[in-house]
């Protein structure tokens, strides 16, 4: 799985997710614009995070080396 | 207030502005005020202004009756002190609403104070001749013994007396014998004596007093009570001694009296005949039998009495509190010159018209009054309060920025991010997905006891749990997202989203512990890589991953923060703080921190071996070098010297324009104001009527120049140290894992080593103990604070003023929560 494939399924799950929230709590603009504001934050948060680490082990500098014992 | 001319290109978001308030003005017909306040009440959506702010509570309309209310409030406390006192639980809040008028209520509160008064005046006066009567029991039966005991002995002395007198006198009978007994019999001697108790602790020195007193002409005899008993007149147990003092004469007889009284000694009439002493403790057996029958009666009155008023105490405790509340509004509002109506000023958002309209219309009716109330909206310059609707998931939320500061008048709420940012900071520094889940675990019982848990009332640190636990709940699961991702269960990786990138060289392996592994397959798709846990290389990798992550976190957040300034600004119409504060600040920032996340990005693409510090650090001192082998990507000494050049130039962007703009500003409106007609009559009045108006302030340059050059500085400074503040992120999550994986390690598997079950079970006792106490309270505790800073100052200060105050409104659901 690749960079891209992995971005388009935390993509995916945020976009499932405002659904779900529009399907089950529908309270009127304002509060759905806060719900998908709350849910877009959450996503690219999280999304960040993944890529960080992603990209961070794409080309290794450093590469693990064993313990002795092992 | 004209909320209208103001506004965002954005559609309204809940929560991301306080409600739209508005100063209104009721003029109430006094004789339906008391209706439409309590109404009021029932809807708490004002926050009424005190009018009468000048005068003393003494000298307001409605003083007497508060003091009513305040009379009534006493008389409650007086029943809970002694349903306490009786261990009489009052009832949980009844749902038979009998409305009882308050009137009727005060009546019936005088009378069944006095009863209860009366009840326990009477028990307390029976009480006390009970334990009077248990003390002359105990004095008939000690001192009886001991007169019988001197009885016999003073007989047996007799007895030998009259032999020895048959006898004659013979040459050792003592002589002063004879000389005494004769003198005895021929003077009988008027012995008085005292009997009573007197407490133990005072006994040695009653006992040295009587003999100083009486210079030595008195014999005092005591005996232990073993008992402590009560004392009739404190009411309280004492452990005492029955005396019994033998005196001689009128004189040390009064001594000896007004001694007994200084020590507290109780006496008690005594009889030398043995015939009146049986039947006085006959009596007095029979009396308390009685009198415990009458005490029993007594107490079983006053428990009844007082069950009738716990079933109803929280209703009528609640009206009072109720009726209190009302009045203490109503002396707020002020008294039109014709006495016939009041007139209230308050705040209320603006959706809440039609209900308060609906209340005092509900009010005119339910009074029958002749005249309706008047609703109307006032315009004034006045800052409002700032509301913000919040439900019991953002409440806490709201609350971790209101500690901060409550925010202006409808600028930007923190909060609408802080919800998902907040717990994910807080996941970054404690990211294990197994501490995560007992988080949840804690979390969730919270939850679904909820409703239980709401309505009674918990200790400090569980209220303070249960309040925030939707913060918990949110922390929890993002901690179980970082979790993942850093491939943590206390502390062990496990291979959940596939096999690991790496490999050995060679089939043999024996280059994996000295030059290292390689990389075979594709990267570790989600989260580290489990190979790296316990190799030589965790740490140097680890903490390079963490401290890139830390910065690109911090410069994304504060990205945001200063994004959020210029929603600020574009609401308000600032255009000023758009041109010279928003666009400066977001190229100052970016042209150096950006541009070093651009270049950790690059870096992790590329695999470059460039050495970033040396880049950012030559791109200040020599930015003309040649970059060698540190060059990332073509034409990068280009747009470094472009980007160092926007920096450079952004610092007096932010600065000088600013103040002289707004002095040019300032001299345009005064030069123009002369020549403005009035504006409208009412708003001008009530401008000048009520509040200072805003347009004739001072316009200080040097004071907006020095405000100007701070906030520079402050930024410029800031940019650098709160990128820095964010490594936190990167100290406390490492600090984390090396915790949980000694404890794992050293506890845990040294435990197991042993192939012993005592030794096992103790370290698993030990494990448990330590990952609860150290890794989910402390570093619970200590990964909250660190993410409430990097909220409240590297956030907030890039957008949040925090000025504001809260709307606070007349609400009867709020009088239950206020401390009594």
């Amino acid at each position: 799985m690749g960079f891209f494939v992995t971005t388009l399924i935390f993509t995916v799950l945020g976009i499932i997710s405002v659904l779900c929230t529009r399907i089950c709590c529908n309270k009127g603009p304002s509060t759905n614009l806060f719900h998908v504001t709350l849910i877009a934050t959450a996503t690219v948060c999280c999304w960040m995070m993944w890529a960080i680490v992603y990209l961070a082990q794409l080309n290794p500098l450093i590469v693990p080396i064993l313990n002795e014992g092992e | 207030m004209g909320e209208s001319r103001r506004g965002g290109c954005f559609p309204p978001m809940d929560l991301l502005r306080s409600e739209a308030m508005q100063l209104v003005q009721l003029v109430i017909p006094i004789e339906s005020s008391h209706v439409a306040v309590s109404y009021i009440g029932d809807l708490g959506l004002i926050q009424f202004k005190d009018l009468n702010a000048e005068k003393s509570p003494f000298q307001r309309t409605y003083a007497a009756q508060i003091k009513r209310c305040g009379e009534m409030a006493r008389r409650l406390q007086f029943f809970r002190e002694q349903m306490f006192q009786a261990s009489v639980s009052p009832a949980a809040k009844s749902l038979t609403q009998n409305g009882i008028k308050v009137d009727d209520l005060e009546v019936k509160l005088t009378e069944l104070e006095t009863e209860l008064t009366e009840i326990n005046a009477n028990n307390e006066k029976l009480q006390r001749t009970y334990n009077e009567l248990v003390e002359y029991k105990l004095v008939l039966q000690k001192a009886g013994e001991f007169f019988y005991s001197v009885q016999r002995s003073a007989a047996a002395q007799q007895r030998e007396i009259s032999l020895q007198n048959v006898s004659g006198e013979s040459i050792d009978t003592p002589l002063l014998v004879e000389h005494s007994m004769s003198a005895d019999s021929s003077k009988p001697v008027q012995l008085g004596f005292f009997t009573g108790l007197v407490p133990r602790e005072k006994s040695m020195t009653f006992e040295r007093i009587l003999f100083r007193a009486t210079r030595g002409n008195v014999f005092v005899r005591q005996v232990a009570v073993e008992n402590p008993v009560i004392d009739p007149i404190s009411g309280e147990k004492v452990e005492k001694n029955v005396f019994v003092v033998f005196y001689f004469g009128e004189r040390a007889k009064n001594k000896i009296l007004k001694i007994c009284e200084a020590f507290g000694a109780n006496r008690y009439p005594f009889s030398e005949d043995l015939g009146k002493r049986a039947q006085m403790m006959t009596e007095v057996t029979e009396r308390l039998a009685e009198l415990k029958t009458t005490i029993d009666a007594g107490l079983a009155l006053r428990e009844s009495l007082l069950c009738t008023i716990a079933d109803q105490y929280e209703q009528w405790s609640i009206l009072v509190k109720k009726e209190k509340s009302i009045y203490h509004t109503l002396n707020m509002l002020s008294i039109d010159v014709t006495k016939k109506c009041l007139v209230a000023e308050g705040w209320s958002p603006v959706f809440a018209t039609k209900q308060i309209q609906d209340a005092l219309q509900r009010a005119t009716f339910d009074t029958n009054s002749q005249v309706g109330a008047i609703f109307q909206v006032l315009y004034t310059r006045e800052s409002p309060p700032t509301y913000f609707q919040t439900n019991k998931f953002t409440s806490a939320f709201q609350e971790i920025v209101d500690a901060y500061g409550v925010a202006k008048y409808q600028e930007v709420n923190p909060t609408v991010f802080t919800i998902i940012t907040f717990p994910f900071l807080f996941a970054v520094m404690f990211g294990d997905w197994g501490h995560g889940l007992c988080l949840l675990l804690a979390t969730l019982i919270l939850i679904f006891r909820e409703r239980k848990l709401a309505n009674q009332k918990l200790g400090d640190i569980l209220e303070m749990m249960f309040g925030g636990r939707y913060v918990i709940l949110m922390m929890a699961l993002f901690s179980i997202f970082t979790g993942l991702i850093y491939n943590e269960f206390f502390s062990v990786p496990f291979e959940l989203f596939g096999r690991s990138a790496y490999a050995c060289r060679d089939l043999s392996c024996r280059d994996a512990s000295t030059v290292g592994m390689i990389k075979v397959g594709d990267t570790y798709p989600f989260g580290v890589d489990p190979v790296w846990h316990g190799s030589r290389s965790e740490l140097p990798f680890l903490n390079s991953l963490k401290m890139k992550m830390s910065i690109l976190l911090g410069v994304s957040q504060m990205n945001l923060g200063i994004i959020l300034s210029y929603f600020n600004a574009n609401f308000f119409g600032e255009s000023l703080n758009i041109w010279f504060q928003f666009i400066p600040q977001i190229i100052f920032l970016n042209s150096l921190f950006g541009y070093l996340s651009l270049l950790i990005i690059v870096k992790w693409c590329t695999g470059s071996q460039a050495d970033l510090y040396h880049v950012m650090i030559y791109m200040f001192l020599s930015p003309t070098d040649d970059l060698g082998e540190n060059q990332l990507f073509p034409g990068q000494k280009t747009a470094q010297l472009v980007l160092l050049g926007l920096a450079l130039v952004s610092v007096p962007w932010m600065l000088l324009p600013k103040p002289f703009l707004l002095k040019m500003q300032h001299e345009h409106r005064h030069q123009g104001q002369s020549y403005v007609p009035l504006q409208g009559t009412e708003e001008t009045l009530q401008a000048e009527g009520n509040h200072d108006p805003h347009g004739h302030e001072e316009f200080e340059f040097s004071e907006v120049f020095v405000h100007q050059l701070i906030h520079t500085i402050e930024f410029v400074l800031g940019a650098v140290s709160n990128t820095a503040s964010y490594l936190r992120l990167w100290a406390l999550s490492l600090a984390h894992s090396e915790l949980s994986s000694v404890f794992f390690d050293k506890v845990l598997l040294l435990a197991w080593g042993f192939n012993n079950v005592i030794i096992l079970v103790v370290g698993i006792i030990v494990f448990i103990c330590a990952t609860v106490g150290v890794l989910l309270v402390m570093e619970t505790l200590s990964a909250f604070l660190h993410a409430l800073r990097l909220h409240w100052v590297e956030f907030q200060n890039k957008f949040y003023e925090g000025n504001g105050y809260k709307f606070c409104p007349f609400s009867f659901t709020l009088l239950g929560d206020e401390v009594e």
